[in-house]
């Protein structure tokens, strides 16, 4: 495997790990985001950081997001006050619709897979326009169009 | 006192937003309370019943889950 294979496979391998752990059923392009901020050694990485979006940031501000959303509808998830289930560890996940797509927008944004770099990922995931991620983003004060445009610039000048 | 006035989302992206939450929290409620019932004995026919999922797809679904967490799961009722 090379290692952007690598790369992919940590990140949805990762992004499972938290998909498990909030009870998804899916592994969703906000769990591959969290993947990619938490995968140092990378301009995807580095983009995300200098936005001040550690793994930490993209937590609270995903978990921001589903407060937000649910309050839209009057619910509060706060007012659900059962014990915290088990996950299961053995639990398959399916690669969600929102995650699949993000990975067609890394390779359609990367000219032929040998060209397909860290910072291709992290475009993918921000060109979706609504969803899940772009809410985040905006809920944080960060825009979605100016991230996407820095890991872009990266590619000229940095290889991984 | 007033009747609280109904909320409407009047964005479309916060209603498909809050279907994609809401099915979300329904996944994490049903874990929990599913093992709550467990936990207290329950059967798997009545967890399913009481879900309007068949048994075949609640015990497929949760049983590994609660037996690696040591749940005493009741074979029959």
């Amino acid at each position: 495997m090379s290692a952007i294979d690598h790369y992919i496979n940590a990140i949805i391998v990762r992004g499972m790990a938290e998909a498990r752990d909030d009870g998804s059923s899916a592994v969703e392009a906000h769990h591959l985001l969290m993947g990619i901020a938490a995968h140092e050694g990378t301009a995807a990485h580095r983009v995300l950081a200098a936005a001040g979006l550690g793994p930490e940031a993209v937590r609270r501000a995903l978990d921001r997001e589903f407060e937000h959303s649910l309050s839209t509808v009057g619910v509060s998830p706060a007012a659900y006050d059962l014990p915290r289930p088990t996950p299961d560890p053995k639990r398959s996940l399916k690669l969600g619709a929102s995650a699949r797509l993000a990975l067609d927008r890394a390779f359609a944004a990367a000219t032929g897979k040998r060209d397909l770099r860290p910072a291709h990922l992290l475009m993918g995931v921000l060109e979706a326009e609504v969803g899940t991620v772009p809410r985040a983003l905006a809920l944080a004060g960060l825009d979605r169009t100016e991230l996407h445009t820095r890991a872009r610039a990266t590619l000229a000048t940095e290889t991984w | 006192m007033p009747a609280e006035d109904p909320i409407v989302p009047q964005d479309p992206a916060d209603a498909l937003a809050a279907v994609a939450a809401l099915r979300r929290l329904a996944d994490r409620l049903e874990d929990a309370a599913v093992e709550q019932a467990m936990r207290a004995g329950w059967s798997w026919p009545d967890v399913a019943e009481a879900l309007g999922v068949t048994r075949q797809a609640v015990h497929k679904k949760h049983a590994p889950r609660l037996t690696a967490a040591g749940v005493a799961l009741r074979r029959r009722r």
